[in-house]
């Protein structure tokens, strides 16, 4: 082209040109919902076992299917569940007079092709209804990141605290480099809890490691134990639906809460889709998850954003698997994690289907440090879009799970846990923090605020801590020798919940008493206006309380 | 029995349980009657006196000033099979059979050492076990730690693995 | 299908080059080194099944099935393999070790191409490497998904960047502990690449042959 028109100049130097798109490739699974490779549904039992799903026989179904067809679904019900049209079924999703346990009912009858053709039938309104009715726990909730490129444990403790302040219910970290895992953890949970009790704080990590962690008490729960829609693309993950369901047994063993991860596009991004749609595969995701009798699942594309993100229909499709996710009766955390867009309008566009209904959390994580900052490649919103968010809240009258907060409140608190876990170091003999670092994290905006830390005594010490045997009873003790009580307590309130096992139920969190709130007592209710979760009184003043209103007296 | 009937026995057991079946001769609360989440849960405020440390110390019990003071310790802050076998009554109370049945599984498992269980964890991923391995680590979980339900769920995992290839190649 | 792939992947690899040239917008993600411009200037041979190691200053370079003599022999950033492969070993010569560079063949996943690597590696460290450029830096006695040093977003990966990776491989096999490698995070690298990463690994993994051992290479540059 010699001569280019002026607006499509204008055009393609705007922020949405900036992402990639490719068109479907069906063969090779490059395409969200509908491949013409996706099986047709049907369901054979006998004698109590399926011997025949979505067109194939028991004899040749791989790992997963088997796993599926043993575990996730009830026979009992299972052919008269498929007889009903999808199209019934989507209504009865839609439906405000079909309550959610009823439409679960169905759910747990159907395969997952039949789940796939559901879904097809729905648009993207629809599939709101759908979550605002199917959402597992009444409140909803968030989670947010909490990182730093330079795994810095001075300004990890004081995001954690601001983010847990904001009203985060659990705050999730990972490592910029592999041996700080153990020191980053630690660091999270004492922030975490000088910012709110209870809140749930947890460390991304090799599955082994992690677990490690948890039966150590230095987190509270986990969530980044993968599982995939392939056989192919499970060994690749190095695990099984069999070696799943065992670690969630293990961490169940100990007492503590875990939910899986899966997302659409992790398949095709792994070359090996098998030609079928995204959410297919996430559907098979989902059900190995429901087997495995595990509570929970992060889903929502997660880290393969990008892939769904760049084919036609694919943020539909992935709000089709938060829904599905809740129709099997599970929680979900909702995705919304990763850097998706250039265009601040796509990436809003992208959050609504979560934010308008409400899930159990409708991040996972939104970032609580600026996304220069965020080790899981930056977040769908960050710690400067915090006001825009509030604001969302506020126009809509939607309860995002965040609060309002003030400037001086946020100072006092990022000093405390910065102080805190200064303490905590000093006595457990690990890398000393100095008051300048104290100093630097409380009016941070990010790692680059902060002066440079000894990295090598400091991954030696993150070593040290595992090789020590240092647990969260450990913490406890050193908060309460150096002078912080009430944190000492936080901390062991979070052990405790090990002992009665509350929290292992679904969508449970703690409130700032360290009382659980699950889909269990506090079950989503919902059929319609005046039912379910309603924002308002003191929540919805809290809510519409901003930092830069003008009241008349102002004027 | 060959492999196929293992399995087929053991899918038998998971649907009686699924389709609401109570499989399991779990102790019922004192009173005799299985807990249920409309007036049970959570168990920690509404059955408090059934939920123990497996030194048999009490909620109450773990304190600031006990841990302070040594009387209570890291690894007694621990759940127990009673009080998982309590939650998965909860869980069957409210149509979860799939997570009850996790939580037995879990309570199984609660006596098998950390080292263990990361070890049998880690011979359950692909390829990193032989057939003959993983069926003795599935009559080590029944023979030594009375863990019937993993048994069985690692003797599927073994037959399996055999079938669609994701054992120990040397 | 082939013929659709090919075209997709010359498509958008089009589009990424053009971008590129497009300059400030997207400067970000511009290697900040010359890439030079020829891929044609190296030959590579397999000489045979590769046997594990037992020179204690070997690292081993694990090349993935189609890095270096197929598809584009470029990265996702339009990097020629020829100078990648030229600044890892260069990496690794300049702390004195030596680099052996194998043909992974079972598998193109980079966290399994580099464990298999480190089992081969004298030294028990190997740096793995696929054809969009994804590297990472694995050690013998870890789990296939751990590794010592991950740098999983290709696009933001310069010539600098991989001679500081075999620079550091080079150290792990001395039993040192350097600093790990100043990594850029391109926050914007997913949006921008990840579909197409994607499909650059379908591509690659067209080439992956199940029952095909690790082979040494032979390398000559022209």
């Amino acid at each position: 082209m010699a001569k280019r028109q002026k607006r499509f100049e204008v055009l393609d130097a705007r922020e949405v040109n900036k992402d990639g798109f490719v068109t479907e490739w069906p063969e090779v699974g490059l395409i969200a919902m509908g491949s013409p490779n996706d099986p047709q549904p049907s369901v054979k039992v006998a004698n109590g076992m399926i011997v025949e799903m979505d067109g194939k026989k028991r004899e040749q179904f791989d790992f997963n299917e088997l796993f599926i067809a043993n575990y996730a679904i009830n026979t009992a019900v299972a052919e008269q569940m498929m007889a009903i049209p999808c199209v019934e079924i989507a209504r009865k999703i839609v439906d405000i007079n079909v309550p959610r346990a009823e439409v679960a009912k169905v759910f747990s009858g159907l395969t997952p092709a039949k789940i796939a053709a559901v879904m097809d039938e729905l648009n993207v309104v629809e599939m709101m209804m759908g979550l605002q009715k199917m959402r597992a726990r009444r409140t909803p909730g968030n989670q947010a990141h909490v990182t730093n490129m330079q795994d810095n444990p001075v300004l990890m403790a004081a995001d954690a605290a601001e983010a847990t302040y904001y009203g985060f219910d659990e705050i999730e970290t990972t490592v910029a480099v592999f041996n700080y895992g153990p020191m980053n953890a630690l660091a999270l949970l004492v922030g975490g809890q000088v910012g709110r009790p209870g809140a749930l704080s947890q460390d991304a990590l090799e599955e082994s490691i992690e677990l490690q962690l948890g039966l150590r008490g230095l987190t509270a729960y986990a969530e980044t134990v993968s599982v995939y829609g392939t056989e192919k693309v499970f060994i690749d993950g190095d695990d099984t639906p069999w070696s799943k369901g065992f670690l969630a047994s293990a961490y169940a063993s100990r007492g503590l809460k875990m939910r899986f991860t899966s997302g659409t596009g992790s398949e095709v991004q792994m070359a090996y889709a098998e030609g079928k749609s995204m959410l297919y595969l996430e559907i098979k995701c989902v059900m190995i998850t429901k087997g495995a009798g595990v509570q929970g699942l992060q889903n929502g594309s997660i880290s393969c954003i990008g892939v769904p993100g760049g084919v036609p229909g694919g943020i539909r499709a992935v709000l089709a698997e938060n829904l599905v996710t809740t129709c099997l009766d599970l929680e979900v955390a909702s995705g919304n994690d990763q850097t998706f867009s250039h265009s601040p309008f796509r990436r809003t566009a992208r959050l609504m289907g979560q934010f308008l209904p409400g899930t159990d959390f409708i991040f996972s994580g939104y970032s609580a440090v600026p996304n220069y900052d965020n080790v899981f490649a930056g977040s769908n919103f960050d710690s400067d879009d915090y006001d825009d968010f509030l604001i969302l809240q506020r126009d809509l009258k939607v309860d995002g799970g965040l609060r309002p907060v003030r400037e001086a409140e946020i100072i006092e608190l990022r000093h405390k846990a910065a102080k805190a876990i200064q303490a905590v170091f000093a006595e457990l003999g690990l890398p000393a923090i100095t008051d300048e670092e104290v100093e630097a994290a409380t009016y941070a905006h990010g790692s680059n605020d902060m002066p440079a830390r000894d990295k090598v005594q400091d991954t030696k010490a993150a070593q040290e801590i595992l090789k020590r045997g240092i647990t969260g009873v450990d913490v406890v003790k050193a908060l309460a020798k150096r002078g912080f009580p009430e944190v000492a307590d936080a901390v062991l309130n979070i052990q405790k919940q090990r002992v009665s096992g509350d929290y292992l139920h679904t969508s449970a969190i703690l409130d700032k008493d360290f009382n659980v709130v699950a889909a269990v007592n506090d079950l989503n209710d919902y059929q319609g206006p005046g039912t379910g979760y309603r924002l308002q009184g003191e929540r919805w003043e809290q809510l519409a309380n901003i930092r830069h209103a003008m009241s008349p007296e102002d004027i | 029995m060959s492999q196929q009937d293992i399995i087929a026995a053991i899918v038998k057991e998971v649907l009686a349980e699924l389709n609401g079946g109570n499989g399991s001769a779990a102790p019922a609360a004192s009173n005799g009657r299985s807990l249920n989440y409309k007036t049970d849960y959570p168990l920690a405020q509404k059955r408090r006196e059934l939920v123990k440390t497996a030194t048999g110390k009490t909620l109450d019990d773990i304190t600031l000033d006990a841990i302070m003071s040594g009387a209570v310790k890291a690894e007694e802050i621990r759940i127990t099979p009673q009080t998982l076998e309590y939650q998965a009554q909860i869980a069957e109370s409210i149509s979860r059979p799939q997570l009850a049945r996790n939580m037995r599984r879990a309570g199984e498992l609660t006596n098998v050492p950390d080292e263990r269980v990361l070890g049998m964890y880690n011979a359950l991923r692909p390829n990193r076990s032989s057939k003959a391995e993983l069926l003795a680590i599935a009559d080590e979980l029944e023979s030594q730690y009375g863990a019937k339900v993993c048994a069985n769920f690692v003797r599927e995992a073994a037959g399996v693995y055999e079938a669609r290839d994701v054992l120990k190649k040397d | 299908m082939a013929q659709l792939s090919e075209a997709v992947v010359r498509e958008v690899v089009k589009e990424i080059l053009a971008q590129m040239g497009n300059g400030s917008a997207s400067a970000s993600a511009v290697p900040a080194v010359s890439n030079g411009d020829s891929v044609a200037d190296m030959t590579m041979r397999e000489v045979g099944v590769a046997k594990p190691g037992t020179a204690s200053d070997e690292v081993v370079i694990a090349l993935a099935p189609a890095f270096g003599d197929k598809l584009k022999k470029r990265t996702i950033t339009g990097i020629p393999h020829t100078a990648v492969l030229r600044e890892l070993m260069a990496g690794i010569e300049e702390e004195g070790m030596k680099a052996r560079i194998i043909r992974v063949w079972h598998t193109s996943d980079v966290a399994f191409v580099g464990k298999r690597g480190a089992e081969l590696s004298g030294s028990g460290i190997s740096i793995a490497i696929q054809s969009r450029g994804t590297t990472v830096i694995h050690q013998r006695d870890l789990f296939p998904l751990q590794n010592i040093e991950l740098f999983p977003q290709a696009p933001v990966l310069d010539l600098a960047t991989y001679r500081n990776i075999g620079r550091n491989a080079a150290r792990y096999a001395k039993g040192d502990s350097p600093a790990p490698v100043a990594q850029i995070s391109d926050q914007m690298a997913r949006p921008k690449y990840q579909a197409i990463a994607a499909v650059y690994h379908i591509r690659e993994t067209e080439f992956v042959d199940g029952s095909k051992k690790p082979m040494d290479l032979e390398v000559r540059f022209n």
